[in-house]
């Protein structure tokens, strides 16, 4: 009886230990299974570096690969200490990094690949890191598909990076051995990931005479973090640009039919509308579908350059949109009257291209490359940024003034409205509800668009709702990208120019319009041949 | 009966139960002819077993830090088991001796994880004694099974350091060997969907830090037994060592969005340097609270809520927190040897002498006085560093005054 008791409460203990792991499993199970519901837009691994010992002695010959872990696996050392008893030197140490982990594989779903370095520095009363000191690394990347290849070499480089540390207590001799704060160094971008095994050697040569590698403190350790996009993200965002592309080149299409119905040819807002759509297109389709198949690394640079395109096409239209309601009586139908406002989009936009391509163009040829490392590299990035800054804010000032310009020709107006005859009255107001109805719907955007960004630099992580857990960035990410295809879609289908003609206006108004006001309509209107959808209910709501 | 339970469970059970008892594998071996009798038979033996080592566990109560003894029989030189090249026998091992079953079990699903824990538990060790080489209980460690002495029997301050720092240890090293690539099972494996599955290619996966804490919350706090108070805080000790690594970790952001804008960003959390967590864990030694049993966990079993709690002996005081360390006794003045204590004394400790400090001679060698004595040292110095390994330097030699605690 007793033993049977015993077995009782072992076997509960047992079930309970089951239980706790089972609680475990099914834990982390679930809260990914959530996550599989909405997978982060990226993901960041952190790899310790293995201090492998490159036995040969003066590193000549082929290269060699040092893996960290695994049949082949380097000869190693745990901490430094070892190495001094075993007459090994700095420049025998090569840090070795394979991503990813054991029994993972890389996949090109997760389209880029950004690897940061991070140095682990003791603080040593006489070997501390001096001013303005350079790191100077050897690094080596290769990679492979199948675990029984041979490494391939992907690249190869000598890089400087400047280090930037900060020790936050008194510099003691108690204090030794605690650790400096070092900013992350930037190390490797690829625009793809095509293999399914990667390996970074690092090494850290020191030279006395040359001065290389001298005064950087005592190191303890070498991280290299690495981010990429998860695949679930990927696909999810595939998913949506392969929805997306065919609506807008559906509405696009439809809008262009339009115009080409009209009897006149195409004034500037219908064009730059147009072109709106086409670089919103340009942005929708789904090349990346290729990047699964062939191994394109300037995918990153091409992103780049087709976000700067709409953000041109963006800007402009805004512009071109307010000086066409400007309803003062010039002719403004050619885009050379603005080329005050276009001139620091275009100037800007150029500044920003530059940049991108000294920094993600030069990267497709050395993906250790950075403009950030040099000082006169640095110099310049910052020169660029500034004076694209200084564009943005003139292009600001330009389209506050012209907005608030519009503003006020429109109260002038609206005094003088019950005077005018319909026709025209009509016409006035279908300008003035359009130009509101922009004005609510792209302040709307442009809100949202700020407040999801400080959001999502302000609160990273999730967010429970109920019993979701849903991914605040992801969410955000695709959420914007949406809300921005969906203006361009309105806009094209709000403004899209009628066929038809003010046939039941005229019926309905009965009185003509004089000849004067007939002039006056067709140079200040841009749509001369008839109103827009948006026209077209404003009118209605005019009659009612 | 339970002979009836047990073999309507699935097999992973009983793989369980086989692996758990090496014992039982060898007194059967490999006779895979008919599974129908062998099974019946394992259940009959399992019965058996298990009524054996309910037995034997209710008679070795005080299994409290016990798996540190790993530490002593790692540094002698033997190989530790589990390595990647495939499992060893681990009954065959010594240090498995000293080890829970449920910590055996955890050591054969993990493989690399007990290298990682005897790693982590060295570098408490060394933490332990920096932060306390200037106090009287300078954290003496010594060889055999009872690493820290009879300090981890008592219930005070110090008590509550070393197992704090013991359980830092354990989920820092495990979680720094996830993020080297030395524990196979980190990360995604531990949810048994197999090599690069679905989920690392769907939404990635690093949770070095938690598979670090879930492991030393699993093998630490298994050598825990009862329900008494000493129970009690010594587990709480141990969380509070997990918790001080998780709320030491620093975020790190990079900006990779448009032409490196940060309308894209990634952050991450940093591993905390050991000294960081022992520094904080200092602090909550320095202000560790006394605790009692909780007065209503006295009528057991009424109901869940009265399960056995801490709460502060002073009233007044605040709850401690689950960072905060607790300690149910006074801690003894360890200033001479005693064999009850199992303290050695300040007897032979250097003292500074112009301190008014705990490290002062006065206080350390607890008014007993001190002999002075000078002493030829040889330093190194005008030394160039390299960043590891190698320094050049001259040898020079300093006569300093040594003062030494009677």
């Amino acid at each position: 009886m007793s033993s049977d008791l015993s077995t009782l409460s072992l076997r509960k203990r047992e079930e309970k230990d089951m239980a706790d792991r089972h609680s475990w499993i099914l834990d982390s199970r679930e809260c990914h299974k959530l996550h599989c519901a909405a997978p982060k837009p990226t993901t960041s691994a952190d790899f310790l570096a293995v201090k492998c010992v490159d036995i040969r002695k003066g590193n000549h010959g082929a290269p060699k690969w040092l893996i960290p872990w695994g049949r082949d696996r380097c000869a190693s050392i745990r901490g430094f200490e070892e190495a001094a008893s075993q007459e090994i030197y700095a420049n025998d140490i090569v840090f070795s990094v394979h991503i990813p982990f054991q029994g993972q594989e890389m996949s090109p779903w997760f389209q880029f690949m950004l690897i940061i370095l991070q140095l682990d520095i003791a603080f040593k009363l006489n070997n501390y890191i001096e001013d303005n000191a350079i790191v100077t690394l050897d690094v080596a990347m290769a990679y492979r598909d199948e675990l029984s290849d041979p490494w391939t070499e992907l690249a190869r480089s000598v890089e400087q990076r400047k280090l930037q540390c900060a020790f936050h207590a008194p510099k003691t001799a108690d204090n030794q051995g605690r650790s400096y704060e070092c900013d992350v160094l930037p190390l490797i971008e690829l625009g793809s990931v095509a293999h399914k095994y990667y390996l970074v050697n690092i090494r850290l040569p020191v030279h006395n005479v040359k001065k290389i590698n001298m005064g950087i403190g005592e190191i303890n350790d070498l991280h290299l973090v690495t981010i990429f996009q998860n695949g679930g993200f990927t696909k999810v965002w595939f998913a949506m640009k392969t929805f997306l592309t065919p609506s807008i080149l559906i509405i696009m299409i439809w809008y262009w039919r339009r115009i080409t119905m009209m009897t006149r040819s195409p004034v500037l807002l219908e064009k730059i509308i147009f072109a709106l759509g086409i670089s919103m297109t340009f942005i929708n389709l789904p090349v990346e579908w290729f990047s699964i198949g062939f191994n394109w690394t300037w995918m990153l640079l091409f992103g780049d350059i087709r976000q700067g395109l709409f953000y041109v096409m963006l800007l402009s239209f805004w512009i071109i949109f307010c000086g066409e309601h400007m309803m003062d009586q010039s002719e403004r139908n050619r885009i050379s009257v603005y080329w005050k406002q276009v001139v620091p989009i275009a100037f800007g936009s150029c500044c920003l291209f530059i940049f991108d391509m000294c920094e993600r163009g030069v990267q497709l040829k050395n993906p250790f490359y950075s403009i950030w490392t040099t000082d006169v590299g640095a110099e310049l990035a910052m020169a660029f940024i500034i004076v694209a800054g200084i564009c943005a804010c003139l292009y600001f000032l330009f389209l506050c003034f012209m907005v608030y310009q519009v503003f006020r020709n429109i109260s002038g107006k609206q005094s003088s409205l019950p005077a005018m005859s319909k026709a025209r009255r009509l016409h006035y107001e279908g300008l003035i509800f359009r130009f509101k109805f922009l004005m609510i719907i792209t302040l709307a955007c442009a809100a949202l668009t700020t407040v999801f960004f400080i959001t999502t630099q302000v609160s990273e992580g999730n967010w429970k709702w109920g019993e979701y857990n849903i991914e605040l960035n992801s969410a955000f990410f695709t959420g914007i990208y949406g809300m921005w295809n969906l203006y361009v879609f309105a806009l094209m289908f709000l403004y899209a120019p009628s066929h038809k003609n003010y046939g039941d206006d005229q019926t309905n108004g009965g009185a003509a319009v004089s000849s004067a006001e007939e002039l006056q309509l067709t140079t200040t209107i841009t749509h001369a041949d008839g109103p827009t959808e948006l026209y077209r209910l404003a009118g209605k709501e005019a009659q009612e | 009966m339970y002979a009836k339970e047990y073999l309507n469970k699935p097999d992973a059970f009983w793989k369980e139960i086989l692996l758990t008892n090496e014992v039982k594998i060898e007194l059967f071996g490999h006779n895979d002819q008919d599974m129908k009798i062998l099974t019946f038979l394992v259940g009959l033996k399992t019965l058996w077993v298990l009524a054996f080592s309910s037995l034997s566990n209710t008679m070795a109560v005080n299994n409290s830090g016990k798996w540190w003894g790993i530490v002593n029989i790692a540094s002698n030189g033997n190989v530790l088991p589990g390595t990647d090249i495939g499992p060893v026998p681990l009954v065959l091992d010594p240090s498995l001796q000293l080890l829970s079953r449920r910590q055996r079990r955890l050591i054969r699903q993990n493989p690399g994880i007990l290298q990682s824990i005897t790693r982590g538990l060295l570098s408490a060790i060394r933490e332990c004694k920096w932060q306390f080489r200037n106090r009287r209980w300078n954290c003496p460690t010594g060889p055999g099974n009872q690493v820290f002495g009879k300090i981890i029997s008592r219930g005070c301050r110090e008590t509550a350091f070393v197992f704090a720092i013991t359980s830092a240890g354990v989920t820092h090293s495990v979680a720094r060997s996830c993020s080297e690539g030395s524990i196979e099972s980190c990360s995604c494996d531990y949810r048994r969907r197999g090599p690069g599955g679905p989920d690392w290619h769907w939404g990635g996966c690093s949770d070095n830090i938690e598979f670090g804490r879930f492991i030393g919350k699993e093998f630490v706090d298994s050598s825990e037994r009862g329900r008494d108070l000493k129970y009690l805080v010594n587990l709480h000790n141990n969380q509070a060592g997990r918790m001080t690594v998780m709320t030491e970790m620093r975020q790190e952001c990079k900006c990779h969005g448009m032409s490196g804008s940060c309308s894209l960003r990634t952050c991450w959390m940093r591993l905390p340097p050991f000294r960081a967590v022992g520094d904080a864990l200092k602090d909550r030694f320095d202000g560790a609270s006394k605790v009692t049993y909780s007065n209503n966990g006295s009528n057991r079993g009424s109901s869940r809520s009265d399960l056995p709690h801490l709460e502060p002996e002073n009233p007044s005081h605040a709850m401690p927190s689950s960072r905060d360390l607790v300690y149910f006794e006074k801690s003894p003045n360890f200033c001479s040897p005693s064999e009850k204590t199992g303290t050695p004394g300040t007897t032979g400790r250097i003292c500074n002498s112009t301190s008014l400090g705990l490290d002062g001679c006065e206080l350390l060698c607890c008014g007993r006085g001190y002999r002075s004595r000078a002493e030829k040292v040889t330093e190194r110095c005008h030394c160039t560093f390299h960043w590891c390994c190698h320094v050049t330097c001259l040898n020079c030699t300093t006569t300093q005054i040594v003062h030494e605690c009677l």
